[in-house]
């Protein structure tokens, strides 16, 4: 078995784009985007988030099975917590006049013993709009993390942590992690075959739960210990070498495009400003100032 | 012939005290961590998030117990970040801090213990740093969405459950095992 890193070698926008504008793209939206369920702002960061997507020019078949799983995630995300809140929360908004469209038998908390009873499943304006922007802001943040992986070399990572302000030792244990991870699942996998020869199989274990996780044992203790045993010459090789003794230099330097500087000035900007609005919203109950805190419905939606 | 020399508490405890031993067991602890994980990513419990059942949460708990916090808290962090990197699924930061709390936690064991675990009651302190971690790393990680996904409460607690269940049994039943042969092979070492 062996591990296939999912970086794809290609020349595109973004895979020219510095791997530190990358990671700062995708937190900057991230946490910019979580702090608003305006309809309209989760928009425009949607449309900017599928422009990012498409100058990355990966196919569906490459990325096939993280679609799946993201779009799954996302769904059952927003139709599990509409049916868990009975289609009465709508975060982070405003919502002192729902526009009800429909009420549905359901069970619902109760206040009173027992506690739980029938309630109705509320269906406005609002929590459909809702339902909409969670979409909207989860498929948003995903197409900016996915990129990530299929468009940045895994040996650019250490350095790029390391160009972001964590410690020298810390980004050398993010490169050496990736130059373990290969050799680890070869372990795993050598001793999956070597236990299968002396009868032990992993679809046939025996017992209930705590018997079954019991015998997953024969096969994490040898890769474990094994692993651990093995890195004592690792370790002697490094000492011997003087690692950790004075700055360390980078086989690999980023080159930073004037690009990538503004793309990294234009998120924290943008970051920062939404930020200060966001606070700003709850001094200021009405106007622009309190436009993150409202859903930005239209009027002949929600008279 | 190079001299490695014997983790002391303090050194454990300080971030300044992170030496090469330190580093190489934080890069195979995640690379270890990622790699399991990513070979069981598939395996889904049924809740709102869709959280993966996953056997390889006792490295991060066995690497914090036995090499100190710091190496728990990468172990945790970016072994998840690995797992999902390589998985192609992408980064969710508070997944992945949530999982260097759970190896961060489960590494303050190592300020009473000193890594050895020779006897019951160390092995017994290392379960209960052990849950804890689990608990508030998995409630950090699950409740944190209420904010990053907009889930409500229910919705949280829905990955929490699950999520938190599945490692406490996972973790609990598989880190004693692994303390108990990880002690045994240091002694046929000679490096206890």
């Amino acid at each position: 078995m062996l591990i296939n890193f999912p970086y794809i070698k290609r020349d595109t926008p973004v895979h020219r784009l510095d791997a530190r504008t990358k990671l700062i793209l995708l937190f900057a939206y991230s946490f910019s985007v979580i702090q608003t369920s305006n309809f309209w702002f989760v928009l425009v960061g949607f449309i900017l988030a599928s422009f990012y997507y498409s100058q990355a020019h990966l196919k569906w078949r490459e990325t096939r099975r993280p679609w799946t799983f993201i779009l799954l995630l996302v769904s059952i995300l927003i139709i599990g917590n509409y049916f868990l809140s009975a289609g009465g929360i709508v975060q982070g908004v405003d919502l002192s006049h729902p526009h009800i469209l429909y009420k549905l038998p359901y069970i619902g908390l109760l206040s009173h013993p027992p506690y739980v009873g029938p309630a109705p499943l509320i269906i406005s304006v609002e929590s459909i709009t809702f339902l909409i922007t969670q979409a909207m802001r989860n498929i948003s943040i995903a197409m900016f993390v996915i990129p990530l992986p299929y468009t940045t070399p895994p040996s650019d990572f250490g350095v790029a942590f390391r160009e972001l302000g964590l410690p020298d030792k810390i980004a050398y244990a993010v490169d050496l992690a990736f130059r373990f991870l290969p050799s680890a699942v070869r372990d795993f996998s050598t001793t999956l075959d070597a236990q299968r020869a002396r009868g032990y199989e992993l679809d046939k274990l025996e017992g209930g739960l705590v018997g079954k996780t019991v015998r997953l044992a024969p096969m994490l203790v040898p890769v474990v210990i094994g692993s651990i045993i093995g890195a004592e010459d690792i370790i002697s090789a490094m000492e011997l070498r003087c690692f950790g003794v004075g700055k360390r230099t980078w086989y690999i330097e980023l080159h930073p495009r004037q690009f990538d500087r503004i793309m990294i000035t234009l998120a924290i900007t943008v970051f920062i400003a939404i930020t200060l609005l966001n606070i700003l919203g709850y001094f200021y109950t009405s106007g622009p100032l309190h436009v993150l805190h409202v859903q930005g419905i239209p009027k002949f939606l929600a008279p | 012939m190079a001299v490695s020399e014997k983790p002391t508490l303090a050194s454990a405890v300080s971030f300044k005290g992170i030496g090469v031993r330190q580093v190489v067991y934080m890069a195979l602890g995640a690379a270890l961590y990622g790699g399991l994980s990513y070979l069981t990513n598939f395996l889904q419990l049924p809740s709102v998030g869709q959280v993966s059942i996953r056997p390889a949460i006792v490295i991060p708990l066995f690497f914090g117990a036995v090499f100190g916090p710091w190496v728990g808290f990468f172990t945790g962090g970016f072994g998840n970040f690995f797992g999902d990197l390589i998985s192609g699924y992408g980064v969710y930061w508070n997944w992945d801090l949530g999982n260097a709390l759970i190896g961060f936690l489960a590494g303050i064991a190592m300020l009473v213990t000193v890594g050895r675990y020779n006897r019951r009651a160390a092995i017994i302190m290392a379960e209960i740093w052990a849950a804890i971690g689990v608990i508030v790393g998995i409630g950090f990680a699950a409740y944190s969405d209420i904010w990053v996904s907009k889930l409500n409460f229910a919705g949280a607690s829905s990955e929490f459950i699950p999520a938190a269940l599945s490692d406490l049994i996972f973790g609990l039943i598989l880190l004693p095992i692994l303390l108990v042969a990880y002690n045994a092979a240091m002694r046929r070492t000679g490096r206890e």
